[in-house]
């Protein structure tokens, strides 16, 4: 009897999973807790294991496809062979079990290559990934030499002054799913910027009258992102062109707004989501920001917890940047990047004064935002941040 | 184009393989031999002295078999019986060779083939003109001689002598205790034939991992065979019917008188009458210089076995053979040297690939070393072959078996395992991990391997 390979749920709110690699072929032998496949929802790759023992009968959705879950992905059989009936693919109720078998992109591993035992002891040893390496033995086998031969190319390529030094670093599952999502935003949507100088004397103020009552309520120190996430979040309720997606099928406007924050991690960039941030408080805004980023420092955020966004706001201040650009994080419509506040000469009312300014850029979908509701959505964005109390209108 | 015309001269174990591969890959081929087709290996080297030394082992365990539960009557040599066996099986080897080379189309000529110019050879005896693209020359050796004070008026045995004996010598004295010396020592000592043995450098296999090659001479002193070591000949005389052999060792000069004496210190290669000369083929040493594709100084022409004077193996001519075949007909190859087994088929047998203990220590450094005694393996104890050891040389860091050192039963047949294994730079783990078929005495090769990774199950 044939085995039913489903498409699993990983978490509360994925839907469906884009099938990315299949780490065996048609015929070819699996063991039990085998990867089988690999999968991505949103920004995440993972691994699916054989939930048995047998041999992978059949490929039922092919790389690129998106399956809903508990959709029939392939068929497992125990006996070479045997015959299966290809039934259509239905979504099924999932097994807790199927859950516990996903695991999160590992690094790519070596298989499939030849060599001997003694050069991937070496490689290993070194580091040195041994897809980089020409095998001279019989079938094209890796050898010891070979290896070493490698590795001197690798420290004389080191002395050359015209080749630059490093090391060749294997890239990562989560590196390669930020690269194909960059690369798809950037060629994929008619991205356009726009910049605005914003007096943050007022949110500094608030910012210090509220941070002993925040702490009170909630048990979390007010940080400048909070406020700005949430006054973000009141611009946009006045203009939901900004809140939209762009499908083939039409434009979304959304009606809730989920604020996505990009984080930066060691490894990476992720995107913890704040969800339906309208209807927060600012107290709880930053209590939920404070727990995402308590998860993501140690790695446990949920797929859940990084998908979902309809808008972005992405800061670099605390590095003293005082502009810069980011890219749209697809599907979304736009991002805002916040530089940092810094004390400035500005003329008001014809005097210098100095004040303590920040500047925002926008990055929209030209496809989606003309121009003019981009600047509208900015100045509102301007006049929020430099009268707090406007929210409340 | 017609077909590539390669012309081999040599019918030996490098010159028929060649041949055979040449012709495989479409060449028109022609092949020339002066003598037997076959060579040394099969006419009086690797295949006559198997064939003795099993009758010596079979008349061994003969005489053991109460050991097994049987009583045997009556036992003895019929000499002249094992020499029509020998020729019997040489001729059906032979036989093989020749008709494999027929039903490949190759054209066997014999005679002495001469260069004229490097394009072109004479057979000698015919005058017939040979013309080719490619030439393989694998003209082989012949057994070298010392010059020995008084050698000229007594004459000496060669090994190809000792393959042709008419009848037992009562008494035999060896010169040089190489593996000819000792196969062939042990041979006639086992047909009740006085011998020693008589070596220059401080044991016997010399070339051998020092422990091997000291168990060896312990096992064939316990037979009753004379080994001098350290020994110098300085002349021999006749002595009435017998012959006197004069040699100085450290603890001075000793003699020997014995009936017959033979010199087997090697051979020497061997390209007289090909008039390479003329051609001007490049030699060094009375070698012919070949690269490791086997390629000489001329481009179409290849040299290949003993005629090279590189390893004198049977196996490494063939191999080399099959090497020069495949680059004269554009298929780039080469030579690996790396895991060549040596094999002793004394008894007990011995078996050698990779870099002994001495070698490896100079070549690496610091290396780990395991002995695994038969003793200790099942399968001996059943067939009362429990002396001896497996011995495997490994590297300090990764344990990569850089050579497998075997004296005991079977050693010539186990030692396979251990050429794959350093081919395929296997590690100790690997060959630890892996099933040994049980009851064999490959285990025994599991288990040395075990001793350097993770310990032996059979040991205490």
């Amino acid at each position: 009897m044939a085995i039913q390979v489903l498409m699993p749920k990983i978490g509360l709110t994925m839907t469906e999973g884009k099938i990315v690699e299949w780490k065996k072929k048609e015929g070819e032998r699996v063991e039990k807790g085998e990867i089988l496949f690999v999968f991505e929802t949103e920004k995440v790759a993972f691994e699916v294991e054989a939930p048995q023992s047998g041999f992978l009968a059949k490929i039922l959705a092919q790389v690129d496809e998106i399956i809903p879950i508990g959709g029939v992905v392939g068929l497992l059989i125990e006996k070479e062979g045997e015959e299966v009936e290809v039934t259509p693919k239905k979504p099924e109720v999932i097994h807790e079990d199927i859950e516990k078998r996903v695991l999160e992109v590992r690094p790519d591993r070596t298989d499939r290559i030849r060599a001997t035992p003694m050069a991937k002891k070496i490689a290993k040893e070194r580091g040195l990934d041994l897809k980089n390496v020409v095998g001279s033995g019989i079938g094209g086998r890796i050898k010891r030499e070979d290896v070493e031969a490698t590795l001197d190319q690798k420290s004389s390529e080191q002395v050359l002054p015209q080749i630059a030094e490093g090391k060749l670093v294997k890239i990562s599952g989560m590196r390669r799913i930020i690269a194909q999502k960059m690369l798809v935003s950037k060629v994929e949507t008619a991205q356009t910027y726009m910049t605005t100088s914003v007096d943050t004397s007022k949110i500094l103020e608030s910012r210090e009258k509220l941070t002993p009552i925040i702490e009170k309520m909630a048990g979390v120190h007010l940080t400048i992102t909070d406020i700005l996430m949430k006054i973000t979040a009141s611009a946009i309720s006045l203009h939901p062109v900004i809140n939209t997606r762009w499908t083939p099928e039409g434009i979304i406007w959304f009606d809730a707004i989920h604020m996505g924050m990009a984080m930066a991690l060691e490894e990476g960039l992720i995107v913890p989501v704040i969800w339906d941030i309208g209807k927060k408080s600012l107290s709880e805004t930053a209590k939920a920001r404070a727990a995402l980023i308590e998860k993501g420092k140690v790695g446990r955020l949920t797929p859940d917890e990084m998908k979902g966004s309809t808008f972005t706001l992405s800061s670099l201040g605390m590095f003293g940047l005082e502009e810069f650009t980011a890219i749209i994080n697809q599907p979304e419509s736009a991002i805002l990047a916040v530089g940092a506040i810094l004390d400035k000469p500005v003329v008001i009312n014809k005097e210098v004064v100095i004040r303590p300014m920040m500047k925002l850029t926008l990055s929209y979908d030209h496809r989606v935002i003309d121009g003019a509701k981009a600047a509208q959505f900015m100045k509102t964005l301007r006049e929020l941040m430099e009268e707090p109390i406007l929210v409340l209108a | 184009m017609g077909k590539e015309r390669v012309i081999v001269i040599g019918g030996g174990v490098g010159g028929y393989p060649a041949a055979l591969r040449a012709a495989r890959l479409g060449a028109d081929v022609t092949l020339v031999e002066r003598e037997k087709i076959g060579g040394v290996c099969l006419n009086k080297g690797c295949i006559p002295t198997k064939v003795f030394l099993h009758s010596a082992s079979v008349y061994r365990e003969i005489k053991r078999a109460s050991l097994f539960g049987l009583n045997v009557e009556k036992l003895e040599i019929d000499f002249n019986r094992l020499l029509a066996r020998k020729k019997t099986i040489v001729d059906r080897l032979t036989g093989g060779v020749t008709s494999l080379l027929k039903s490949k189309n190759v054209k066997v000529m014999k005679g002495t083939a001469s260069f004229t110019d490097s394009k072109s050879m004479k057979i000698l005896e015919t005058g017939e003109v040979l013309i080719g693209d490619k030439f393989i020359l694998a003209t082989g050796s012949i057994p070298a001689k010392l010059s020995i004070e008084g050698s000229e008026n007594v004459s000496l045995l060669t090994s190809d002598d000792l393959l042709n004996i008419e009848s037992l010598p009562s008494s035999l004295l060896i010169i040089g205790g190489g593996y000819i010396g000792a196969e062939l020592g042990q041979f006639y000592s086992r047909m009740g034939v006085k011998v020693s043995i008589v070596e220059m450098l401080n044991r016997i296999i010399p070339t051998e991992d020092e422990e091997i090659s000291r168990a060896l001479e312990g096992f064939l002193s316990k037979e009753g065979i004379s080994i001098f070591t350290q020994a110098k000949v300085e002349k021999i005389k006749k002595d009435g019917k017998n012959k006197r052999l004069i040699f100085s060792t450290a603890e001075g000069k000793k003699e020997v008188i014995t009936s017959e004496v033979a010199q087997t210190v090697g051979r020497r290669p061997y390209y007289l009458g090909m008039n390479i000369e003329k051609i001007g083929l490049k030699t060094e040493m009375g070698r012919i210089t070949v690269n490791d594709r086997m390629e000489t100084n001329i481009p179409h022409i290849y040299a290949v076995g003993d005629v090279t004077g590189g390893i004198m193996l049977a196996h490494v001519a063939m191999a080399e053979g099959e090497c020069a075949a495949r680059n004269a007909l554009g298929y780039p190859s080469s030579v690996s040297y790396l895991a060549v087994p040596r094999c002793i088929y004394t008894s007990p047998e011995v078996a050698c690939v990779g870099l002994t203990e001495k070698e490896a220590i100079k070549d690496k450094g610091e290396v780990q070393v395991s002995r695994f005694p038969f003793h200790a393996v099942g399968k001996a104890s059943l067939v009362e072959e429990t002396e001896g050891m497996i011995k495997i040389v490994a590297g300090k860091k990764y344990g990569e078996i850089l050579g497998v050192h075997i004296i005991g039963p079977h050693a010539t047949e186990l030692i396979a395992e251990a050429v794959l294994a350093i081919e395929m730079e296997v590690t100790v783990e690997e060959l630890a991990h892996i099933i040994h078929p049980h009851p064999t005495l490959s285990e025994g090769m599991g288990e040395a391997a075990m001793l350097l990774s993770g310990g032996a199950l059979h040991l205490p």
